[in-house]
């Protein structure tokens, strides 16, 4: 096992070595120029080229790239050159980086917590109607693209509401339901977050319900599951004690894989719903050609599903007895 | 094996990877804050220890969407800011020499008064002897010697030096290393500052409204770092009070303005995040709100109560369908008036735009100075159009031709369809359109080997209030603007130009740029679409909000009346 460990380790400097040569590369021979975006239309050559030689962005792709290496292992970043001009790179990770982590984290929480007892139902009732009901809302929520979605919440939840009430015969002013953020994100635990939490969770509710409900199809139909209830086990005891939890291990690959996700940002949900993520950063950055953002961001994303797959191959040994020959 | 042995596993995994997920956060989380609190470059900001659960809602606090639709500005140094959403909140925390009043005239500002030499090309400045910075250090000439050659050195990498500066004698020296020192600023006294420009401008006065020329604190830059506009000590009608990235600016008033009106309210709150910003004006969460195209009917409708908050603000810009006349079959002047006449403009405006807009046919917006209204509007005539193409040389053998414009995604802008549309059906001609975003169109457009698309669209925007601005830097066949635009040339119009530019009186130059105007627009290089304008809605109780269509300080203007 540590052997294992240690040789996916050994892997981690290459990759990242190989992931940014190429967005690097890709940053500096795509086409697009920071320096020109942050001139608009007032790009002239002469100006451009000035820019461009007190940026160092004149040297040959090596120089550069060395450069920016050797910086990164010194722990310095760069600076942002056009969005977020002069402030360094790591900084603007660092304040934004945790709000995105901590959404993403309770998005991955709230989608645990709806959708393994749905898949758990809609497997148990196969083909009933409790069964398609699941799943048709499962795939009508997945299928709803976001931006449609949000004018619709916002409508409802974000304004007040004059409503009829016939008991007591008047006009009642409803809402708003829930607060906008307005300029101040209070974090994940205030109503201000219900939202952006429940919207990213809906993708994690799609994949854990409809793996959570294969998984119990199947293991439902095994033999150990037959011989359980042959031997006259309850059938609550036949579901809770061996069908789910055998059903729960792919789940907890697929959260485990989630989590390398963590570190990248929305940049819709974040950008309609004010929450000042990293997803807004990288998407302004991208736009912009911001290199050294774009490059931060890249390695970290790379870094994060680097070790969440690690930690997902070492969890699969671990759960599943029969898989474990690499150790 | 036994059944609990696996199932203890289980448990241990879930628990286990829930603590890995548990424990970066929380490392992620520490390493952030401990970076965050590093006191190094002291320009670290404090988060607000006041949240509260809305923008606050004061008596005097003004609350607005952010400028330009929200987003963080991309510099508040305003030797380096080169967008507009910057500079509308550069211009209330600075201020320079001079400044544009609401109805967009030179007035003065720092400077008192000042004097033009008998050749025009030396400006002597007596600065007003009151200015403070926000700390209270009075302002004298010496900062503003400081400013401009802080703004010239080449190390400071300004985007808008030589456009904004570059008159001045020595700044485009300074900027090529070729000088230390810009001979053109001198300080005669601490209140007297004399600048030589390189040849008579008439619109030299108006670049130095832009914020290039902005007078800023040595000991603030200096002391700073280069993150010092976290902490900007500025001369302007407001400081900068807090500023939390991608969630708002708070601009607080300077009580010692120097100018009248003084600045009337308290704070002015800026969510630049997003979020529903229509939905918070109609909770009465923001004062003044700008009105999207989803919004424009219920807004416009006379019956809605929207409608008696509704303000519409004509922009100094030109939207343009440009042809490259170096490329065929453009070079052709019967294709580019045959396109020209095969689109019906006013149709686009009703239909796509539902009349936001206003139509153009001129290059200079309404406005602008030396803009003269047109007797008719430009023509549209299938029939010509479809006849004009047969008479072109490239009657029968019409290369294909694309259209690059802006956009991603699925469908390009409704615009562009229409006229695609229409050229199809006027002419029978199909053009291809190519989407592609803003940095890569620069990027072509701008090309040392040339502009490589046939046609494309793209706006102006004035930067300063002259006919010079559009007609000549998009024109003239020696502006490197030109060459990314249309690579227009005729002799006959560069003449005209650069006549108008060494013409004194204002009415004879206005009128050499509106004749050279008609000689442009009868060669069809660009056809004029629309000048956009903005609508707005403002509570009543909103006094003296105005939205000019330069960027200029306006919030001290600005008073609430419960």
């Amino acid at each position: 096992m540590g052997t294992f460990i240690l040789r996916r380790l050994l892997w981690l400097p290459v990759l990242l070595f190989f992931v940014s040569v190429i967005t690097f590369a890709l940053g500096l021979y795509g086409p697009g120029d920071p320096v020109q975006v942050m001139l608009g239309l007032h790009a002239n050559p002469e100006t451009v080229a000035r820019i461009r030689q007190e940026y160092g962005l004149d040297e040959p792709f090596y120089v550069q790239y060395v450069n920016y290496v050797k910086n990164v292992l010194q722990g310095n970043f760069g600076y942002s050159l056009v969005r977020y001009r002069d402030q360094p790179v790591g900084r603007l990770i660092a304040e934004h980086l945790p709000v995105t982590v901590q959404l993403n984290l309770c998005a991955i929480v709230v989608g645990i917590l709806i959708g393994v007892p749905l898949g758990l139902i809609a497997g148990l009732y196969r083909d009933r109607w409790i069964d398609l009901a699941v799943r048709a809302v499962v795939i009508a929520s997945i299928s709803l693209p976001i931006i449609l979605l949000n004018p619709v919440l916002s409508f409802i939840f974000f304004r007040e509401h004059i409503v009829f009430v016939p008991l007591l015969d008047r006009l009642v002013s409803i809402g708003p339901l829930l607060p906008q953020v307005a300029g101040r994100w209070e974090g994940v635990l205030s109503p201000k977050a219900i939202l952006p939490v429940l919207i990213e969770a809906t993708g994690v509710i799609a994949i854990l319900t409809r793996q959570m409900r294969a998984g119990m199809i199947e293991v439902l139909s095994e033999d150990y599951i037959r011989t359980a209830r042959a031997k006259g086990l309850r059938e609550r005891v036949v579901i809770v004690r061996h069908a789910m939890r055998n059903a729960l291990i792919p789940i907890v690959t697929l959260v485990g894989l989630m989590l390398g996700g963590l570190v990248a940002g929305s940049f819709l949900v974040e950008s309609w719903f004010d929450v000042p993520g990293v997803g807004r950063i990288a998407y302004e950055a991208l736009f912009a050609r911001d290199y050294y953002v774009i490059m931060a961001l890249t390695l970290l994303i790379a870094l994060a599903y680097v070790l969440a797959n690690l930690l997902v191959d070492l969890m699969y040994g671990f759960l599943d007895p029969r898989i474990r020959t690499m150790g | 094996m036994s059944q609990n042995g696996q199932s203890n596993r289980l448990l241990v995994g879930i628990v286990v990877i829930l603590l890995v997920a548990l424990c970066g956060a929380v490392c992620v989380g520490g390493a952030a804050m401990l970076f965050l609190m590093q006191p190094s470059d002291g320009s670290v900001r404090p988060a607000s220890a006041t949240a509260v659960a809305v923008a606050p809602s004061g008596k005097n606090i003004l609350r607005l969407p952010g400028a330009m639709g929200g987003g963080d500005p991309d510099t508040l140094d305003p030797a380096r800011v080169s967008d507009a959403r910057s500079s509308e909140y550069v211009v209330e925390i600075f201020s320079g020499l001079v400044t544009l009043s609401p109805d967009l005239k030179v007035v003065p500002d720092i400077a008192e008064r000042w004097e033009v030499s008998q050749d025009r090309k030396t400006y002597t400045f007596y600065l007003r002897q009151n200015v403070k910075f926000h700390d209270g250090r009075p302002v004298t000439a010496q900062d503003f010697k400081y400013s401009i050659e802080r703004a010239a050195n080449p190390a400071l990498a300004s985007p808008t030096a030589e456009d904004y500066l570059g008159d001045i004698v020595g700044v485009k020296e300074k900027l090529a290393r070729r000088a230390a020192e810009v001979s053109g600023v001198q300080v005669v006294d601490d209140y007297t500052l004399k600048i030589t420009i390189d040849a008579p401008k008439s619109y030299f006065l108006a670049k130095l409204t832009y914020p290039t020329a902005f007078v800023v604190d040595k000991n603030n830059v200096e002391r700073g770092g280069r993150t010092w506009t976290d902490k900007p000590n500025g001369t302007g009608p407001f400081k900068l009070k807090e500023y939390v990235r991608a969630q708002r600016i708070v601009l607080a008033r300077n009580e010692n303005f120097y100018l009248d009106p003084k600045p009337s309210v308290d704070e002015v709150y800026f969510i630049i995040g997003g979020g529903s910003f229509m939905t918070m004006y109609e909770n009465g969460d923001l004062e003044s709100v700008f009105v999207s195209l989803s919004d424009i009917e219920r807004a416009s409708d006379p019956s809605s109560p929207l409608n008696k908050e509704l303000s519409i603000s004509p922009q100094l810009n030109t939207h343009f369908i440009i042809f490259n006349t170096r490329k065929p079959p453009f070079d052709d002047v019967k294709v580019r008036q045959a396109f020209a006449l095969a689109i019906n403009r006013q149709q686009i405006m009703d239909v796509v735009y539902r009349k936001m807009p206003l139509l153009a046919d001129t290059i200079l917006p309404p406005g602008m100075p030396g803009y003269v209204e047109p007797s008719s509007s430009l023509e549209y005539n299938p029939a010509r159009a479809k006849q004009l193409l047969a008479e072109s040389k490239y009657a029968d053998k019409l290369p294909d031709i694309t259209w690059t414009t802006t956009g991603a995604g699925g469908s390009a802008a409704q615009d562009v369809q229409a006229v695609t549309a229409m050229l199809k059906e006027n002419l029978g001609v199909t053009v291809s359109i190519q989407q592609t975003d803003f940095g890569t169109l620069i990027n072509q457009t701008h090309a040392p080997s040339g502009n490589p698309y046939q046609m494309y669209d793209m706006g102006w925007i004035a930067d300063y209030a002259d006919p010079q601005d559009f007609l000549e830097i998009l024109f003239h066949s020696n502006s490197a603007q030109n060459r990314s635009w249309s690579a227009y040339s005729n002799p006959a119009v560069d003449q005209l130009l650069d006549q108008a530019g060494a013409e004194t009186d204002t009415t004879r130059r206005f009128a050499l740029y509106h004749q050279a105007e008609q000689m442009i627009l009868a060669d069809y290089p660009v056809i004029p679409l629309m000048h956009s304008r903005d609508y707005w809605l403002t509570k009543p109780y909103v006094k003296g909000m105005i939205y000019p269509a330069l960027i200029i300080p306006r919030l001290r203007y600005v008073s609430l009346e419960r």
